[in-house]
């Protein structure tokens, strides 16, 4: 990120404590260790084997070993110590040019041996910051930072490895300055300080630090977990799974007429589905969402663990489905747009769930979070209406009753309702969605309407936000109802964005 | 110019340069031209005698119908050009496009990221341009083809300003 008219820390005089310049400082040593160990494992895997079924003489193990068959044991020992050597030198200059430094507006880190690189990102556009902690690294008790930037979305900055308390200290840190906390000994929570049964995971060390950071990361509330037995549950009620396993049932009938069929031909099908089915497991397990200052908190993870926030600020829709097999049991999902999180790949996929599988009571509570003002009356029974009723209850507009032909199962839902800060789009039947946008966030609004459609007098009006798992729509509106709420709704957008300054995230919500 | 049943009501629409027409149209003529050369092929090589296994209508049938629809297609070009529009209003830019697929877009100026003025060979040659409005979201990419330079410029640094005097950041 460049940033050229961004003034230089000591040039502002706005923030107090600037002046002195602050000190460099290194990741932990062990840190390439954890980034690399697997490459270390193998290539000791690989040269153990070569050097020792050669030594002791198994029949021609690989091609070409003469010259280590020939050698002896002594020299092939030192080669290895030298290789080893090497990596471990490699490691060391790693970290001893691996440097970063917070100061009262960036985050700098270098890094790099020969090609370096020095990264820059300006606090106050830092959109999140997550800790992450891939299995090597719990077991040394280390995380990771990734701060995500508005734009890039795929490159964001991360600070790999430092200690877990100082991972927990360093993003209360910077979360309280990008928050907008110019001064660090105002009061910081914004929302009520939660009668605190915290994790415990979140408390700050001993460290000394500023009075709102510590304000910032200490207040927090869970508001809804997700029990092993739901999750697994949830799991195999998707359709995705449900799919898998009658294909690979399909699979295994097929195959079995044939001459000469062994059911492990059926193996990477299996590990395929069992993969797929580990990774909604390892994601969602010990799932808790929880309420602080400055957004939601989730942490997740059975293996590799992971601490997120959400800010409400960056919150440019959320979507509350319910998916068919899912609704005799009353669980839903909320999944968000955020910016920096990106919409392709499956790590973003991840990060944007904000509850992989909770009750309704559960998703009321993430909603209260990162939509704080719903700008509804009762939005209990606002909300029921939106998730699971139909017709005009509530406020919404609905499809013309003409439409039936095209949509015979959910004409009657789909639809939306405005409230005083956001617009609701409901869709679907048996798969039921609910989308929100609000006013402030909309990035843009767009009409559609193809052959079909104009024959039946509709069109589409879908809402422009940032890349991620929901994509706003109304579906098949009434043509003059459509063409009236596209104008309301950009002048609405246009109102609503004057009102706010998204630039931090605690001056807006 | 036919009715267009989805505009929003009392927007008056400014229309682009007819002359984005031919530009359309060599675009259209090269696409065709390749399209119809390859689907000729089978023809050809069951002519030369190469391939007679082919079956000759079918050779004869396939860029048959290519044809007829690149002609369709080529009819409906001026119209296409005649369908595209673009209006400012105070906080926003509409822009609508399509005959058969309706499309209308409105993009707040607080909300572009940046904008690309482009021009290809053939628009220099008819000193045309395009403007092409950024958002964060990726839908949202307001794409004027078709404008005068001068009007292409001019957009483009009435929107720069709008922009920046409307900043609401993401």
């Amino acid at each position: 990120m460049s940033d050229h008219q961004a003034p230089e820390p000591h040039e502002t005089n706005d923030l107090a404590p600037v002046d002195t310049p602050v000190p460099w400082r290194r990741v932990h040593p062990v840190s390439p260790l954890v980034r690399g160990w697997l490459a270390v494992v193998a290539i000791a895997f690989v040269y153990g084997q070569n050097t020792l079924s050669s030594f002791f003489g198994d029949e021609e193990p690989t091609p070409g070993p003469e010259m280590v068959s020939e050698a002896p044991l002594m020299l092939s020992l030192l080669i290895g110590a030298g290789v080893l050597v090497l990596i471990l030198l490699g490691f060391f200059l790693s970290w001893r040019f691996t440097k970063y430094q917070i100061t009262e507006r960036h985050v700098n880190v270098n890094s790099g041996i020969v090609f370096r690189q020095q990264r820059q990102a300006r606090i106050d556009r830092v959109q999140s910051i997550d800790i992450a902690q891939p299995l090597v690294a719990r077991i040394f008790g280390l995380a990771e930072l990734r701060f995500d930037v508005a734009d890039s979305g795929s490159a964001a900055m991360n600070l790999a490895f430092v200690k877990l308390s100082e991972a927990h200290q360093l993003r209360n840190e910077i979360l309280a300055r990008a928050a907008g906390l110019k001064d660090p000994a105002a009061p910081a929570p914004l929302t009520e300080p939660a009668p605190g049964h915290g994790t415990g995971i979140e408390t700050p060390p001993e460290a000394p630090q500023p009075a709102a950071a510590q304000g910032l990361g200490a207040s927090e509330r869970v508001v809804a977990a997700v029990p092993v037995g739901r999750l697994i549950g949830s799991i195999l009620l998707r359709p995705s799974t449900m799919i898998m396993i009658a294909g690979l049932i399909g699979l295994g009938i097929g195959m079995s007429m044939f001459e000469g069929f062994a059911p492990f031909y059926l193996l990477p099908a299996f590990l395929g589905m069992a993969g797929a089915l580990w990774n909604n497991l390892n994601t969602g397990y010990n799932f808790k969402a929880a309420a602080s200052a400055d957004g939601l908190r989730l942490s997740y993870g059975l293996l590799d663990t992971r601490h997120q926030t959400v800010p409400p600020g960056r919150v440019a829709a959320i979507k509350v489905s319910a998916p068919f097999f899912w609704r005799k049991l009353g669980w839903y999902k909320v999944a968000v747009n955020v910016a920096g999180i990106g919409g392709a790949g499956n790590e973003a996929q991840e990060r944007s769930v904000l509850l992989p599988v909770g009750s309704y009571e559960d998703v009321l509570a993430v909603l209260s979070v990162v939509l704080p003002d719903p700008g509804v009356e009762a939005p209990r029974e606002f909300f029921a209406s939106a998730i699971n009723g139909a017709g005009t209850t509530a406020g919404f507009v609905v499809s013309p009753t003409k439409i039936r032909p095209l949509s015979p199962l959910a004409y009657k839902r789909q639809g939306y309702a405005l409230t005083d800060t956001a617009l609701v789009a409901r869709n679907g039947a048996l798969h039921r969605t609910l989308a929100i946008v609000p006013h402030a966030r909309t990035q843009g609004l767009m009409l559609r309407q193809g052959p079909l459609a104009r024959r039946f007098g509709v069109l589409d009006l879908s809402l422009a936000t940032i890349s991620g798992p929901v994509s706003p729509l109304v579906h098949q509106l009434d043509v003059a109802v459509g063409r009236e709420l596209f104008l309301e709704q950009a002048d609405r957008a246009a109102a609503a964005r004057k009102q706010t300054d998204s630039n931090h995230w605690l001056g807006d919500a | 110019m036919p009715q267009e049943p989805i505009d929003p009501a009392g927007i008056h629409w400014t229309r682009v340069s007819p002359s984005y027409t031919k530009v359309r149209l060599v675009g259209w003529g090269i696409g065709a031209l390749l399209t119809l050369l390859a689907l000729c092929a089978p023809l050809v090589l069951h002519l030369t005698g190469v391939w007679e296994g082919f079956p000759l209508w079918l050779a004869i049938v396939i860029p048959g119908l290519m044809l007829l629809i690149d002609i369709i297609r080529m009819v409906l070009i001026p119209r296409q050009v005649a369908a595209i529009g673009y209006a400012e209003r105070e906080d926003d830019l509409l822009v609508r496009h399509g005959l058969m697929f309706q499309k209308v877009l409105v993009v707040p100026y607080g909300r572009m990221q940046f904008i690309d003025v482009a021009v290809g060979p053939i628009d220099r040659m008819l000193g045309l341009c395009k403007v092409k409005l950024h958002t964060a979201a990726a839908d949202a990419t307001a794409d004027i083809p078709g404008l005068p330079l001068s009007e292409g410029t001019r957009l483009r640094e009435a929107l720069a300003a709008r922009g920046e005097s409307r900043l609401a950041g993401l």
